[in-house]
């Protein structure tokens, strides 16, 4: 193949939500991209991440909803999990998503590479292997998008049998009698709650205090009951020094404690940008020493027409959602449009185990260390309505606002869920934060009633002064 | 390479300084300096300094950090005079406070953006809570710069610019500029008696100022308080217990009338800044010397030197509604006059026959004096005075 440069306005190295996006509102804008893609537009998120860890956890879901049908007076009997069938639906459900994402991304007219991109200094794009291995796409500006992939720990080599990370997990067939989960943040903990509820003995083996470290303690601590009523072992402040495989089965050694036997360990450490060998030498791009790209506010790299979004980029939450925003930051910079800068401190978190967690905004601990007098009020969704006729309870809203002179909330600060379809329901709280409402303006707003929802409601109305139901 | 080293040194403070606190570096390891290019500021107990560059070339060696106290002569940093910009591998020595930062950025120093982040629009609007706090004070919000990502307007820059001012208490700590004021202040008027005159005069050669021309026949602009201090210092032949200085048990007339002029720095405090040997100088030349030290405290650049020895001080009116002040005697001289702006009054002719209203102009001079050396009438006779040099002063040949 003869190495003729094509001419594009963006190249993007990278197809997961971060490129993607910038591609379709790149596209919809009348730009003409091209996406340098080593695998599958759709990238981590909709083939390894996010999309078949929350069919699985849906999965999980549906179990326990069946084992608590008599509860209702539904009698099930001979309940039984074939968990290959919850992997076909899976795949089903991506490869359907997969071909939609492709036919959008067609009818916008973007181009396509198979292969791996590198930057060169011209503002050109080498792709070196794959189908379309030679070709050299240059962009008036280029996107780096080249997204993350899993860390493991040192001594704990990946097989995809005894040691896994979440890309080998998500294609099991069989799930393992005892799991450790290494490493209890919000992929760790999706993975133990959906072990859990499937039947599998966990154990989850943090390093630091507490599991969810970056989630408001109350609502951690909601998780962490759950979890221990449920038979899972936590153990926090665990230092792993290594493990012994045999057949069909390891023993973790963890310094000072009881070390632990499993027949699978899922490794959920956190994931390291992908950028070694995404950058030829010269391009004028800062890498930090962690790996990451360092972009400032308008998604800027340090050298000039190129951009970073998505889990390259240093010092941002690794949230597909905010590969989106950051995207269409891009975009607009690169097309002139007036843009607000993604605002990292109260982008929407949300994290999938049972039960969910959904957070926006500042922790209570997180306020207070900055220096603000604060005023804090939560609600149990053990007295909403909702809660009680779905047969799920387990939760608290809670609310951390700017403390007034006459001790009422003013401006909110940070909105923490956990419970039933919190992640659903964080939608207003993310307002209420971004908005800049203080707790009188938003609880003058109103909540269907019956609704899991009150519970926000009643929440921000004891904020402001009197509640209805809450002291 | 050969050898191209230049030494920078901490320059002469003046005769009586001998150390200075190095307060800040305006280039780091590896930039390119011009020479007399402000290079480090350097803080003494009497004023802020901005020190340039003696030579052209890299800065390679910082040796005196930031707050570090350094001796005058010493050496504080090395300028290659001959160096590629870009060969330059930062050298830190151990006293150097900022090594030069490695080739990792954080996201608010990366190089080369082509709109900096500080370049953010106004306006920005992105909570409807922030537009109704702005409508409900009337307050455009394209008037506002936001400080949130981009620009956007917070709720807190929405409520100050409604209601501005801070909003809440905030401890913060003085300059050295009005640390060093209110030390001489204290001082001042905790060690000697103040006693305070003030009279009105007549104004009159303000108005032949404006029709002559605020300038000289050099061209220097002429100030409403350089008159004053003219009269001022020939007072002074008369009174020269008021050209004075007394400390301890000395009480010490001086010869010559070495003038200060009270400058304020927005927010740093003031100076007193000080025309040697002003007895004998004509309006023409005492223009020319208070505008040089002008000149020289606004691009930092006043010694020690220019802050010592002063007799007797003239405070000028701080705005140009101010009637009187009353000033604080600067150690160790007896007295400071103050004078009030000059203001277009109605008057009573009496020197034709049946009295009449006329416009003319008046202002009002008042002198803070040592108690312990000098009483009320003589504090009021020397403005009377100036008073009298004023109404009599030749400003065709003067200026």
């Amino acid at each position: 193949m003869v190495n003729e440069v094509q001419q594009f306005d963006v190249v993007v190295i990278g197809g997961g939500p971060g490129g993607y996006a910038a591609a379709l509102y790149g596209a919809a804008a009348g730009l003409n991209v091209a996406i340098v893609e080593r695998d599958k537009v759709g990238g981590t998120c909709l083939h390894r991440g996010c999309v078949p860890a929350k069919e699985f956890l849906e999965t999980a879901h549906v179990h326990r909803t069946v084992e608590h049908s008599s509860d209702f007076g539904i009698n099930a009997t001979g309940v039984s999990v074939d968990f290959a069938v919850s992997q076909a639906r899976k795949n089903e459900i991506v490869e359907r998503l997969y071909k939609g994402l492709s036919g959008l991304l067609k009818g916008r007219k973007v181009t396509i590479f198979a292969g791996t991109g590198r930057l060169e200094k011209d503002l050109s794009v080498s792709v070196l292997d794959g189908a379309d291995a030679g070709v050299v796409a240059k962009g008036a500006d280029v996107i780096l998008a080249a997204g993350s992939v899993p860390r493991t720990l040192p001594g704990f080599d990946v097989d995809g049998k005894i040691v896994v990370t979440s890309d080998e997990f998500l294609d099991l067939n069989v799930l393992p009698e005892r799991a450790t989960v290494i490493g209890g943040g919000a992929i760790g903990c999706e993975f133990a709650s959906l072990l859990s509820d499937m039947g599998s003995q966990v154990t989850i083996l943090e390093f630091l205090p507490s599991i969810l470290a970056g989630c408001d303690t109350e609502v951690a601590s909601v998780v962490q009951r759950s979890f221990k009523k449920r038979g899972i072992e936590i153990r926090v402040g665990a230092k792993i020094t290594g493990h012994t495989p045999k057949k069909g089965s390891t023993t973790i050694a963890v310094e000072g404690e009881e070390s632990v036997v499993a027949d699978m360990v899922v490794m959920s450490v956190g994931r390291r940008p992908r950028t070694e060998g995404l950058l030829a030498e010269g391009t004028g791009v800062v890498i930090n020493e962690r790996g990451f790209v360092v972009a400032d506010g308008y998604q800027r790299t340090a050298a000039p027409h190129v951009f970073a979004v998505g889990d390259v980029v240093a010092d941002a939450p690794q949230l597909a959602h905010v590969g989106f925003a950051e995207a269409i930051v891009a975009i607009k910079t690169i097309l002139g449009e007036p843009v607000v800068p993604v605002d990292f401190d109260r982008v929407p978190w949300a994290i999938y185990s049972n039960p969910e967690v959904a957070f926006c905004g500042l922790t209570e601990a997180a306020a207070k260390e900055k220096g603000y007098d604060v005023v804090v009020k939560k609600d149990p969704f053990g007295g909403n309505s909702r809660a009680q006729i779905i047969g799920d309870t387990e939760g608290v809203v809670k609310i951390i606002a700017e403390k007034r002179a006459d001790g009422t909330g003013g401006q909110i600060l940070g909105v923490h869920m956990a419970g039933p379809w919190v992640t659903e329901q964080l939608g207003a709280g993310y307002f209420a934060v971004n908005w800049e409402a203080t707790a009188e303006e938003a609880a003058a707003l109103i909540q269907p009633h019956p609704s899991l929802s009150e519970t926000f409601g009643e929440t921000l109305l004891a904020l402001a002064g009197r509640g209805l139901h809450v002291g | 390479m050969g050898c191209t080293l230049a030494d920078v040194t901490l320059p002469s403070l003046g005769e009586s300084v001998t150390e200075g606190i190095i307060t800040q570096w305006f280039k780091k390891v590896g930039d390119v300096v011009a020479r007399d290019e402000p290079l480090f500021e350097v803080s003494t107990d009497k004023v802020d300094s901005e020190m340039p560059s003696p030579a052209a070339g890299v800065l390679v060696e910082i040796l005196a950090g930031e707050g570090d106290t350094v001796k005058t002569g010493a050496r504080v940093a090395v300028i290659d005079e001959k160096a590629d910009p870009g060969t330059i591998a930062p050298a830190p020595s151990e006293s150097s406070p900022a090594p030069a930062p490695p080739p990792v950025a954080s996201a608010a120093t990366a190089p080369a953006l082509s709109r900096p982040l500080d370049e953010s629009p106004n306006g920005v609007v992105v909570s409807p809570v922030v537009r109704r706090i702005l409508n409900d004070g009337g307050v455009e919000a394209a008037a506002v710069q936001g400080t949130g990502p981009g620009g956007a307007i917070t709720r807190r820059d929405a409520e100050r610019a409604v209601a501005p001012g801070p909003s809440e208490e905030v401890v913060v700590s003085l300059s050295n500029g009005r640390r060093r004021m209110g030390q001489h202040m204290s001082v001042s008027s905790q060690s000697t008696p103040h006693g305070f005159v003030a009279v009105e005069v007549d104004g009159a050669i303000f108005g032949k100022l404006e029709t002559l021309g605020r300038v000289t026949r050099d061209g220097e602009p002429i100030s409403d308080e350089m008159v004053v201090s003219l009269a001022a210092v020939r007072a002074l032949a008369e009174f020269e217990f008021l050209n004075a200085t007394y400390s301890g048990d000395e009480f010490v007339l001086h010869r010559t009338v070495n003038l200060g002029v009270v400058r304020a720095i927005a927010d740093d405090g003031m100076l007193v800044p000080v025309v040697h040997a002003a007895a004998g100088l004509t309006l023409r030349a005492l223009a020319r010397r208070i505008n040089e030290l002008d000149g020289r405290l606004s691009s930092r650049q006043l010694t020690t030197d220019d802050l010592m020895g002063g007799t007797f001080t003239v405070a000028g009116a701080p705005s140009e509604h101010v009637l009187w002040a009353t000033p604080i005697i600067i150690q160790p001289e007896v007295a400071i006059l103050s004078m009030g702006a000059v203001r277009l009054v109605p008057v009573v002719n009496v020197s034709g026959g049946s009295p009449s209203i006329e416009v003319g102009r008046r202002l009002v001079l008042g002198l803070s004096f040592d108690h312990r050396v000098c009483e009320p009438v003589g504090a009021a006779n020397y403005l009377e005075r100036v008073a009298e040099l004023l109404a009599g002063m030749d400003l065709e040949s003067e200026r």
